[in-house]
């Protein structure tokens, strides 16, 4: 309870001190969002695709839809905490955050968190092009289906940033958690509906997704804003995130406890 | 060799203020203020010879340590160094020197150092037989036979500072720019490295300049001092002549063999120190033989010495009242 | 010159102890750059698999673009990437002052500092992949077309350093931009299809400001003989033209540094 409760107190404080960080470094957080620029690309090479036929039930619009949709949840969804983690593994400073009485994981989701402000800053307008552009067809108008979108944003970020902690952690084991990380990413981009919507894939491909975690991090909430799931479907699918994101972040937490153990043992 | 001319150099910073409003107001406009870190400099000096930089943090040293090696390009004045001008960075010139920073390292830091000598051999363009012949001798002079083949990381922070030094020297130069080279060292490798400094000046003629924040270093080494602060040159010549125009006092020690009131020693000199068996006066250089003289009649001295105030004492008293004290 | 090239030498030596030093390191990139080189070919088969031709080009066709891309950003990885980070790391510990001190060009010296080896495999698979395309296409590219899609390769490799120094320099006077890495990666990533993808303001942009279209597609044009004389003699000028930028860009960027302009 008295861990919970510094949490509680010193969150508002890192979150703030999280927003004047991003403030102060404001040139590489706009680098850092420009990274985003696969969906963009896809999107002009689906676009050349489609000139003449839609491909499956995705004409151009569509596809504009798609991954315009796609870029709104990667910048509000990405976490970079594997960065810090293993800049702070390597630099050794890592001993000096655990001695505060704050688990540094939930320091580095404050940071994170912090910095969405910004990230919506850049998303809202891009949002407001995508309605001028593609109309109001392509994207769902029930409220339900909206609110659930917004619940499976926030679940989104927290299966990532959970993944990417316990990748961040795989650093206190191995030298090169950057290659897995490396790794991740790719498989992510193709399973989670990244690089193309899932609906595309043949079928095995598409089952695959169903079972790995990728596709709660993007594709599902994408799929939420575009219009492409039943009520029930989309409840159901909430449910299944949600269960990923708390296994994710248990498996964190207990990676991340048997990671510092060996890393004092060691003397990193 | 090294001639100074009335060296300015100044900078602009951004002054950015705490909290989150003017984080804020920074993203769209910033203000600048200018700081001079050298102010009129002016000095020489001849080859061959070895001299301290003094001064406290900010003073302009390393400053101008970087503008006589071409890092820094000065805001007015001239500089020369063996006759050329650094910030041209001729290749003649380059070869001439070398800097040596004390808490920054130019060796690989997962290979050997002998890998960093290889390279600086092949950067400097030294010929086999030479360069061998270098190796060989420095590293017999700095006693590190063995260790320069093992990964830069497993050596401790004293043997990568003398395979710092062997980097540095690989290619022979005339002019040696040592910046706080003995800092976080151990009291015996201090030793080592000023034993080894002062050889080198020795044998090769190599001129030196030195800047500490150890005393003993420029006691030590440097028969001469320049002393900066805040950029300017505020004392340069002898070390001792120094320490004679700062506090022109002896320090006397008188060790007691019962207690003596202070008023009683007060009355022979100013009283630094006082307990009940020892006591240290400050005297006079002028009334000096009078004073000890006064002492051992007076007093129950058991035993007496004469010594110079510490150096970190004057050196606290200049910096702490710069204009007190005009250049020589 | 003898100079410099005895220099390259020993800094190549010098980066393969390196990776020498680190043997489970080593073996994992190996390993890794073979799974990246079959993964990339995952979004061309699935675009082509929906489509048998895209903005004119078929499968065959764009899997010589693609093979191009591997082989360039191969390159990238091996020879230009890692020493511009080592700059930036450099910058921030401040030990650049080291760099220069030494009597040799700056510019040589940073570029030169570190090199991979796992990363040349991909040149491998990317001339394995337009070997590939060309036995499926049932035809072999003429020796002519295949000087000037070399030739071509050496001037894009020319460009993307030119480009990484701009971005070094850049580094100078912000100095916290490791990041840019992956900017210009994901930037870069747009080269791997045929530029005719590109439609309007986006194609003037990938063919004049970040020319990827001389890349990759003006190479593969070349191979396939359908490039344009005036196309290839502007990609040549264009690519001396950004060298020159990008080497008076560095030599400002260092008299930033030494504060010349203060």
């Amino acid at each position: 309870m008295n861990r919970l409760y510094t949490i509680v107190r010193a969150y508002p404080t890192l979150l703030r001190i999280g927003l004047a960080e991003a403030i102060a470094y404001r040139a590489e957080f706009i680098v850092w969002m420009l990274t985003t620029t696969l969906p963009l690309i896809m999107l002009v090479v689906f676009a050349a695709a489609a000139r003449e036929a839609p491909i499956g039930r995705f004409g151009q619009a569509d596809f504009a839809a798609y991954y315009l949709a796609t870029l709104i949840v990667r910048q509000m969804t990405g976490a970079w905490v594997v960065w810090e983690l293993t800049m702070e593994i390597r630099q050794g400073t890592l001993p000096l955050k655990l001695l505060r009485p704050l688990h540094p994981l939930i320091a580095y989701s404050a940071e994170n968190l912090a910095a969405i402000p910004m990230r919506a800053a850049i998303a809202v307008p891009i949002a407001v092009v995508m309605l001028i552009f593609t109309g109001r067809a392509h994207f769902t108008h029930d409220p339900l289906q909206l609110f659930t979108f917004l619940v499976a944003l926030c679940g989104a970020w927290l299966l990532q940033f959970a993944f990417m902690s316990i990748i961040g952690t795989l650093g206190m084991y191995i030298e090169s958690a950057l290659a897995v990380f490396d790794l991740w990413m790719g498989l992510f981009a193709v399973l989670s509906g990244y690089l193309v919507p899932l609906e595309l894939f043949p079928h095995w491909v598409q089952k695959v997704a169903n079972v790995l975690p990728f596709r709660y991090m993007l594709g599902f909430p994408v799929e939420l804003l575009t219009g492409g799931l039943t009520r029930g479907g989309a409840l159901r699918q909430l449910g299944l995130q949600w269960a990923w994101a708390g296994a994710a972040l248990l498996g964190a937490r207990a990676l991340w406890r048997a990671g510092t153990r060996r890393y004092e043992a060691y003397g990193g | 060799m090294i001639e100074v001319d009335r060296l300015i150099k100044q900078y602009k910073v951004h002054r950015r203020e705490a909290g989150l409003g003017a984080t804020l107001r920074s993203l769209v406009r910033r203000r600048y203020e200018t700081v001079t870190a050298v102010d009129d400099l002016s000095f020489a000096i001849g080859p061959g010879e070895r001299v301290g930089f003094l001064g406290p943090n900010g003073a302009g040293k390393t400053t101008t340590l970087k503008i006589l090696s071409g890092l820094l390009w000065p805001t007015a004045g001239a500089v020369r160094v063996g006759g050329h001008i650094p910030q041209r960075r001729e290749v003649e010139f380059l070869k001439s020197i070398t800097l040596v920073m004390g808490q920054k390292q130019q060796l690989l830091w997962d290979l050997p150092p002998v890998e960093t000598f290889a390279l600086n051999r092949a950067i400097y363009d030294l010929p086999k037989a030479s360069f061998e012949q270098t190796v060989a001798e420095l590293v017999d002079l700095l006693g590190l036979a063995g260790l320069v083949n093992r990964p830069t990381r497993q050596l401790s922070l004293g043997e990568r500072m003398k395979c710092e030094l062997v980097a540095a020297l690989l290619h022979r130069p005339r002019v040696l720019f040592l910046d706080e080279p003995t800092i976080g060292l151990d009291v015996s490798m201090q030793v080592t490295i000023r034993e080894f400094i002062r050889t080198y000046n020795e044998r090769f003629g190599a001129t030196v300049l030195l800047t500490s924040h150890y005393m003993d270093d420029v006691v030590a080494l440097c028969p001469r001092v320049i002393v900066i602060d805040k950029g300017r040159l505020t004392y340069e010549g002898d070390l001792r002549e120094l320490v004679h125009r700062v506090r022109p006092h002896k320090q006397v020690v008188i060790k007691l063999a019962r207690p003596v009131a202070r008023e009683q020693l007060a009355a022979i000199g100013q009283v630094a120190a006082h307990a009940d068996g020892q006591a240290t006066l400050q005297i006079p250089q002028q009334t000096l033989n009078a004073a000890v003289s006064r002492a051992l009649s007076e007093l129950p001295v058991v035993d007496l010495s004469v010594e110079d105030p510490p150096i970190e004492d004057v050196m606290r008293e200049l910096f702490a009242h710069p204009t007190q004290r005009p250049p020589s | 010159m003898l100079r410099y090239a005895r220099l390259l030498g020993v800094e190549m030596r010098v980066s393969l102890a390196l990776a020498a030093q680190y043997r489970a390191d080593f073996v994992l990139e190996g390993v890794m750059s073979l799974f990246w080189l079959g993964w990339n070919i995952v979004p061309l088969m699935v675009v082509f698999g929906v489509r048998p031709t895209i903005a004119g080009w078929s499968f065959n066709e764009a899997l010589i673009v693609m093979g191009w891309f591997t082989i360039l950003r191969s390159l990238l990885e091996a020879a230009i990437n890692p020493s511009l980070l080592a700059v930036v790391e450099h910058i921030r510990k401040g030990t650049l002052d080291f760099v220069l001190l030494k009597p040799a060009d700056a510019q040589f010296l940073v570029s030169t500092v570190r090199f991979e080896l796992w990363p040349l495999l991909g040149v491998a698979g990317g001339a394995v992949l337009i070997g590939d395309a060309f036995v499926r296409l049932g035809q072999a590219p003429q020796a002519l077309h295949v000087a000037v899609a070399a030739a071509l390769l050496l001037l894009a490799a020319l460009v993307l350093y030119s480009v990484w120094i701009l971005v070094i320099s850049a580094a100078f006077w912000v100095v916290r931009l490791d990041n840019l890495a992956y900017l210009f990666n994901a930037i870069f990533d747009a080269a791997r299809w045929p530029s005719s993808v590109f439609r309007g303001f986006l194609r003037v942009v990938f063919t004049f400001v970040i020319p990827l279209a001389m890349m990759t597609t003006y190479p593969a044009e070349a191979l396939l003989g359908r490039l344009r004389l005036q196309a290839a003699l502007g990609a040549g000028l264009g690519a001396l033209v950004f060298a020159s930028l990008a080497r008076l860009t560095w030599r400002r960027a260092i008299a930033h540094y030494t504060s010349a302009s203060s």
